[in-house]
């Protein structure tokens, strides 16, 4: 029996022994980080190609366009230019597409939440990605790093940007171990000043090629991307240097300087000499306005920043459509849809609709009235009858209306893709981010806040659609930008700018206090203020 | 040598299977006639984990189900024959298998993060709940069940949350014999939804003067995708064996065709238990091998499914439209399809598992025995899905495999000791385990024809990135434990365990978790004081105080920080595969703790007619595993798995044991068992490495879902820090309010006085728990001579109901691209907006099965046929309640998002009738 005793002693030491390294883990479907980063390959994969995994998305509130609740809805159903109407049983939500329009959104809102994470996540990533590139540098100096290290910090000056214009106050974290106490918020100012810094640093060692084309640098921020993006910060500067935008007076921007090479220039200058900048890169506008947004929209001249899609290899979604046209509309396409967003009354009176003067690019963005599948056949409802989208009928709330629903001008901007998978929503056109119509517009509007005129910039974008010429006043601008750039997701920021974002329009009053401008940004979370108790509230919520 | 020539009796058998069982007191028999009655609190031997005792020197919560407590009716898994039987043992009935798997909680909830499924011991096989529904019930038996830490203690981090063992019937030391049990049993709906039938329908959109798609049908879709239910059971069992060699094997078939169509589940089993004895007694072999294929049809969606056929337009066809070949659709209503159409998705699962284990027992001498134990099990689940093209653009096939393989081995030496007044049981173990997981999956779409279903993936055209993956993990378990029980003139027990767990799941540093427990027993009707009193047989006081850890369903990696693909971009113009982050790691991840406090009595009087069991305890929770909320930034992620908050769990169990009447023809028996539980959850929220981190103040956990619901305030039941585990938070509805258009809604009470806000934080109270305060099991047994009857009446108290089916049906907003219940037009309700207007009592007691028996007296025929018995059974007889939904049997213990919620996904409420043939050779 001792014998025995003996043994089992003897093996269970033995076991204990055993016992640490039959407890390590060995994963095999998952890779630790020095794996990774193995070859100069591997670390431009891994650091840099890696975040490009965020710019699309397909669930919500992630990606800048494409999917529900996040940058995209944010900066377009808040506004005139579009609403989700509640189409009785559909649409209603617990109220948060009505909340959006009203400017209800509460402190709590879910998808305010998730948006700010999302933004968050791809800048903690790319401050990790950076942390990364620095040390593999150090390792490996004959590795040419330094244009990953700029690309890393243009993407993360990129999402910063989307941060300051939705939330105002955010906190500037530029490491990936920043310690909880020192995520802190900073002066809208100072997070706009470090945006502007490192696009300008990063500037030469981005590439000078096109973002939009198929090719090396395809859905890339190259050089052309970051003077976009250069050049909307300085059109918004005044806003984004206004720290107390509930209680004081906006700056002026003619009194606002930028280094811009080695010239002092003011807000409106940089702006056009960004836009100048992409000029000589060789953008143009298409020939026609539709071809930036067809299946295969690679090939756009005007195009500088796009979402690339394709529905075989990527996982973006393109979910605008989608959720816009009526389910007969789609079911004609072979396709899914939701029956929900819809043009404004006031976007049909910018675009004259039912006038004799109507936009020509009414018809490339909206549905409105008969529609046809691929074939030309009239779409019909199923009882038969024609289906007929009703533009005028829309409003808010159209639970148990005749035109319950068929009212609203539907989205038709992007062509429809006829192979598209997912209901549609996997399809090949790639989403437009920044378009040079858009700098085009944005260098007007400089030059005539600069007090010069913009009336040449202007009429070289409504010239290409056919329209007629039109002087270029603040007023003419903003709905041109309306015209031209519609379900593109500008217009929150657009009526910020011009001041126009609070104010009362068809079924949306004014809040309360509204009129100070609180309603501007977006409030910080609940949840995050929580979370973080340095973290203090917007003024107004 | 005669047990030598024995053994050559059945080479083939030796030859494959080796030897047999230890400790097997249990009987082959059947049920027989005088059996109907509680048994516990005997002299009777249990199996107690590792450790082997009996009921009377027993300190610890553990609650034996034999065979005969087992529920009689239309039985077709074990935990079917287990609901109702145990306090504080909660099994949800109802239609819904796969729902009734991961229902099973043995005092409740004790974890957020999961972990919550009580362990399954079979035949000292490690495994689970889904493994334990293999087994044919009449191959079971005993169910024992470890509830306190006192007891699960020796099981350690795997037995937090209580402990099923299962002891399988094996081989005794007797002559041959052959059993066979069957049933056959037929299943009807008899409680449908009452929607507006096609005439209705009509009229009502006549008079709201509302263009409605009248395709000219009268159908009743509720009903059409509803059957006439068939089930049956067949089991045949074979066993016998000498003094030194036993063995049983068995073989069992069940087939059952639910009362939805294409619902469907089969499963096969084969086992065999062989045993064998040497060298004078002192060497014991035993072995086991099991193995069965379950094949199920399930439902895809349920929701979708029974939501489709409520308010599917009655007047679209019950048939494929004749010119186009495919079923009508109607596309305003997006949310739901043709009921009919959905009915052809194919979502098949096939599940085989096998298990051999083997058993060495030495006796070294009169008190020290020596014993090695070895499993191994193998489990291959192969989930195969078709969605055609009437339901789903361009159609989707998946397919996917799962494979588990699991490993354990231990070795044990107990000693055990009787000198004078004292009684010694020593027990050392230790054990490894080690799991391998693999699998694979991939989906397919873009299929031009529903031919070939999921048969074929090469006719769909696109294989999307993400719809392809596959995965591999191991996660390892070492333990060791010490037991000790000591017995003081039978009167005084005292039970201590030390388990010592580390898994490889945990951060390095935490990795060795030590779990001890004790329990003590004083047994006063030993004392000489009560001896002389003589309508007392037992009073036995307990208490036990224990630790035990849990790692809940955590994955493997969680505190590594590892990169895994994350997505496909565009690299040098060619779509390529980049890595990154997907969460944030937890290096110093440890054991989450649950420490137990229980007292308990036993109590017989009068021949133990009257018998009573009592038990108090109080559960807390800490360093529990929650995905916690961490800040963004500095964090990648907003969730952390980390160990911070705590919960409560506290509650009474009481069970009685009845017997009034007691002669020769005639018994009567009856059993009530009575939990309260009661659930607090403290904390959720505190610093972890100087981080802040908690849970939001509210979060949900059920929400409703369909048309009109989608994100916004629909969420419903929610776990508020504070309050118990699934919470009703909902807006107040002072009544309902008439609108210009002469309609209603439902006027939400401005609690705050802030204006009307449906958020959280706002307007809105806690308005009741979603989990029973108090739940009953009961059953009444008679017996009259050969004919015996027996009546199972089950029942939940104290928790609330959220109608969310009638919210819905109710809302003639919906109406006419939804069908609307019965009532709605009247009512004229146009407003989903989720106030508590629905919030219901859930109160219920359940008739769950009358079964009467008839021991057929076989007089001469004795000598050839042991034992006959014909039975016949009503499954489901019927429920009171003043819940207005279908049923209140919804989900009202697991924290999951269909809690407390009805929701357009419930079963129509059907009834069993069945017979049952039992005869034994």
């Amino acid at each position: 029996m001792k014998k025995f005793s003996l043994f089992l002693y003897i093996s269970s030491l033995f076991l204990l022994m055993g016992c640490s390294k039959f407890l390590e883990e060995h994963p095999r479907d998952q890779i630790s980080e020095e794996e990774a980063f193995d070859t100069p390959a591997n670390i431009y994969l891994n650091t840099v190609a890696t975040l490009y995994n965020y710019i699309g998305g397909n669930s919500d509130s992630q990606g800048l366009q494409g999917t529900y609740r996040g940058v995209y809805d944010l900066n377009t159903f808040t506004t005139d230019e579009a609403m989700l109407p509640t189409r009785g049983g559909d649409w209603y939500d617990g109220g948060f597409w009505q909340g959006l329009f009203l400017h209800r959104w509460g402190t709590n809102n879910y998808a305010i939440q998730a948006t700010w994470e999302y933004l968050y996540k791809v800048i903690v990533l790319s401050n990790k990605s950076l942390e990364i590139l620095q040390t593999l540098q150090k390792q490996y100096p004959e590795y040419e790093l330094s244009p990953y290290l700029a690309e890393v910090r243009a993407i993360r000056a990129l999402y910063y940007y989307y941060l300051v214009d939705l939330f105002g106050r955010v906190p500037l974290v530029l490491s990936s171990s920043t310690p909880m106490q020192d995520v802190k918020q900073s002066e809208r100012s100072e997070v706009f000043r470090f945006i502007v810094d490192e696009l300008q640093v990063a500037l030469p060692d981005l590439s000078l090629e096109r973002s939009n084309y198929p090719g090396d640098y395809y859905g890339r921020v190259t050089r052309p991307v970051a003077f976009f993006l250069l050049a909307k910060l300085a059109l918004n500067c005044e806003v984004y240097l206004h720290d107390r935008w509930t209680t004081t007076a906006r700056p002026d921007g003619k009194s606002i300087y930028f280094k811009v090479g080695d010239r002092y220039l003011n807000a409106w200058q940089t702006t056009m000499a960004y836009c100048d900048s992409l000029t000589v890169c060789g953008y143009r506008l298409s020939p026609a306005y539709t071809d930036n947004f067809k299946v295969y929209n690679e090939g756009s001249e005007e195009n500088v920043f796009t979402i690339p899609m394709d529905k075989n290899l990527y996982a973006n979604q393109m979910q605008n459509l989608f959720r816009s046209r009526h389910y007969n509309h789609a079911k004609a396409y072979g396709l899914g849809g939701e029956n929900g967003s819809s043009a404004t009354i006031e976007t049909l009176q910018t675009f004259g609709y039912g006038t004799d003067s109507v936009d020509t690019r009414f018809d490339a963005c909206y549905f409105a009235g008969v529609v046809f599948d691929f074939n030309g056949d009239t779409v019909r409802l199923d009882n038969g009858t024609v289906l007929e989208y009703l533009p005028w009928d829309i409003q808010l709330d159209l639970s148990g209306l005749a035109a319950e629903k068929t009212a609203g001008a539907r989205m038709k901007k992007y062509e429809v893709d006829s192979q598209g998978t997912k209901d549609g929503k996997l399809s090949d056109n790639d989403i437009v981010l920044f378009r040079y119509a858009d700098a085009l517009l944005m260098k007007s509007e400089a030059k005539v806040r600069n007090g010069e005129n913009g009336d040449s910039e202007l009429n070289e974008v409504r010239r290409r659609v056919g329209m007629p010429e039109r002087k270029a006043t603040l007023e003419n601008i903003l709905a041109e930008r309306q015209l031209e750039l519609a379900w593109e997701g500008w217009r929150r920021q657009d009526l910020v700018r011009f001041g126009r974002f609070t104010r009362t329009y068809s079924s949306r009053p004014q809040l309360p206090q509204e009129e100070n401008g609180y309603t501007t940004v977006f409030p910080i979370p609940d949840n995050v203020l929580t979370l973080n108790k340095q973290l203090t509230q917007n003024p107004g919520y | 040598m005669d047990r030598t020539s024995k053994t050559h009796v059945c080479p083939l058998l030796i030859a494959c299977f080796l030897g047999f069982s230890l400790g097997a007191k249990g009987q082959v028999e059947l049920i027989s006639s005088d059996t109907l009655r509680i048994d516990s609190l005997r002299m009777e031997e249990i199996k107690i984990g590792y450790a082997v005792g009996n009921q009377q020197t027993l300190s610890g919560a553990v609650d034996k189900v034999s065979e005969k407590r087992m529920n009689k009716g239309f039985v077709t898994t074990p935990l079917e024959a287990l609901s109702g039987q145990s306090a504080g043992v909660s099994i949800s009935s109802g239609e819904n298998r796969a729902a009734m798997l991961s229902s099973v909680r043995v005092r409740g909830t004790t974890s957020l993060t999961g972990g919550n499924d009580p362990l399954v011991i079979i035949d000292g096989v490690s495994a689970d709940l889904s493994a334990l529904n293999t087994i044919y019930p009449a191959d079971i038996e005993s169910f024992t069940i470890l509830k306190d830490a006192s007891e699960t203690a020796q099981y350690g981090s795997r037995g937090a949350s209580g402990v099923i063992e299962v002891a399988t019937k094996k081989g005794k030391s007797e002559s041959f014999r052959v059993s066979y049990t069957g049933n056959y049993g037929v299943q009807s709906v008899y409680k449908n939804l009452e929607m507006l039938s096609a005439d209705e329908f009509r009229a009502v959109a006549r008079q709201l003067n509302m263009d409605i798609l009248d395709l000219g049908n009268q159908t009743n879709f509720p009903e059409e995708i509803t059957r006439l239910g068939v089930m049956q059971n067949h089991h045949i069992a074979f066993g016998g064996g000498t003094n030194t060699t036993n063995y049983r094997a068995s073989i069992g078939m069940m087939d059952r065709k639910e009362v939805v169509q294409n619902n469907a589940y089969q499963n096969f089993t084969a086992k065999v238990n062989l045993s064998q004895k040497a060298f004078q007694d002192r060497f014991q072999l035993d072995m086991g091998l099991f193995g069965s294929l379950q094949k199920n049809n399930y439902l895809t969606d349920e929701q979708k499914t029974f939501y489709s056929a409520a308010t599917f337009n009655p007047t679209f066809p019950n048939h494929r439209n004749p010119e186009t070949g495919s079923w009508d659709q109607i596309t305003n209503a997006s949310q739901i399809t043709n009921p009919l159409a959905w009915l052809e998705v194919q979502d098949d699962e096939s599940n085989a598992h096998f298990n051999t284990h083997m058993k060495f027992s030495l006796l070294l001498n009169r008190h020290l025995t020596f014993s090695v134990f070895g499993s191994y099990s193998y489990n291959v689940i192969e989930n195969s899905q078709y969605l055609p093209t009437s339901v789903w653009a361009h159609g989707q096939a998946y397919k996917g495999e799962n494979k588990t393989e699991d490993l354990l081995g231990n070795m044990m030496l107990s000693y055990t000791n009787t000198w004078g007044k004292h009684k010694l049981d020593v027990l050392g173990l230790a054990e490894v385990q080690k799991k391998i997981l693999t699998g694979f999956y991939t989906t397919v779409t873009n299929f031009t024809t529903d031919q070939y279903g999921y048969n074929n993936l090469q006719a769909g055209a696109v294989r999307l990135w993400e719809g392809t993956g596959s995965f591999y993990e191991s996660p390892r378990l070492a333990s060791f434990l010490a037991r000790f029980n000591y017995v003081y003139d039978g009167k005084y027990v005292l039970t201590a365990n030390a388990r010592a767990d580390a898994s490889s799941k945990v951060g390095e540093n935490n990795r060795w978790g030590f779990f001890p427990s004790t329990s003590l027993a004083w047994i006063l009707s030993e004392e000489g004081f009560l001896k002389e009193v003589s309508f007392l047989n037992n009073l036995k006081l307990r208490a036990g105080y224990g630790v035990s850890g849990n790692l809940g369903a955590i994955d493997s990696y969680n505190s590594l920080q590892l990169m895994k693909p994350n997505g496909v971009v565009s690299v040098n113009g060619a779509p390529t595969v980049t890595m990154g982050v997907i969460r944030n790691a937890n290096p110093d991840l440890k054991w989450e703790v649950k420490r137990t406090f229980n007292v308990g009595l036993d109590a017989g009087f009068f021949q133990n007619r009257l018998i009573l069991a009592a038990d108090y305890y109080h559960a807390k929770t800490s360093d529990m595993l929650y995905l916690y909320d961490v800040s963004v930034p500095p964090f990648a992620y907003n969730k952390l798995l980390a160990n911070l908050g705590s919960m409560e769990n506290s509650g009474v169990e009481l069970g009685l044991g009845i017997t009034p009447l007691q002669k020769k023809d005639m018994e009567l028996n009856i059993n009530v068992n009575v939990a309260f539980q009661k659930n607090k959850l403290l904390s959720l929220s505190g610093m972890y490495n100087g981080q802040y981190m908690s849970a939001p103040q509210y979060t949900p956990i059920a929400s409703l879902n369909g048309a009109g619901f989608h994100g916004g305030n629909n969420h419903i039941v929610y776990q508020i820090v504070g309050e118990s585990l699934g919470v009703f938070y909902l807006p107040h509805c002072t009544g309902l309010v008439e609108q210009a258009d002469g309609s209603y809604r439902y006027e939400v009470a401005d609690l705050n006085g802030n204006g009307v806000n449906l958020e959280d934080g706002e307007d809105r109270y806690v308005a009741g728990q979603a989990t029973p305060k108090a739940m009953l099991g009961s059953n009444f047994s008679f017996r009259y001579r050969n004919f015996d009857i027996s009546l199972q009446i089950n029942g939940a108290f104290g928790h609330k109901i959220y109608n969310g089916t009638a919210l819905s049906y109710m809302n003639m907003g919906s109406f006419p691209d939804y069908n609307v219940m019965k009532g709605a037009p009247e009512q004229r309700i146009k407003d989903q907006t989720a106030t508590d207007y629905w919030l219901e009592n859930g109160d219920y007691v359940n008739f769950d099965y009358l079964t009467v028996g008839w021991n057929v007296p076989l007089g001469k025929l004795k000598k050839y046929i042991r034992y006959l018995r014909l039975s016949a059974s009503v499954n489901n007889l019927a429920t009171i309640t003043a819940y207005s939904g279908l049923t209140p049997m919804i989900n009202s213990s697991i924290v999951n998002s269909t809690l407390g919620v009805d929701d357009k996904r419930n079963y129509p409420v059907a009834r069993s009738y069945s017979i049952g043939l039992n005869f034994q050779f």
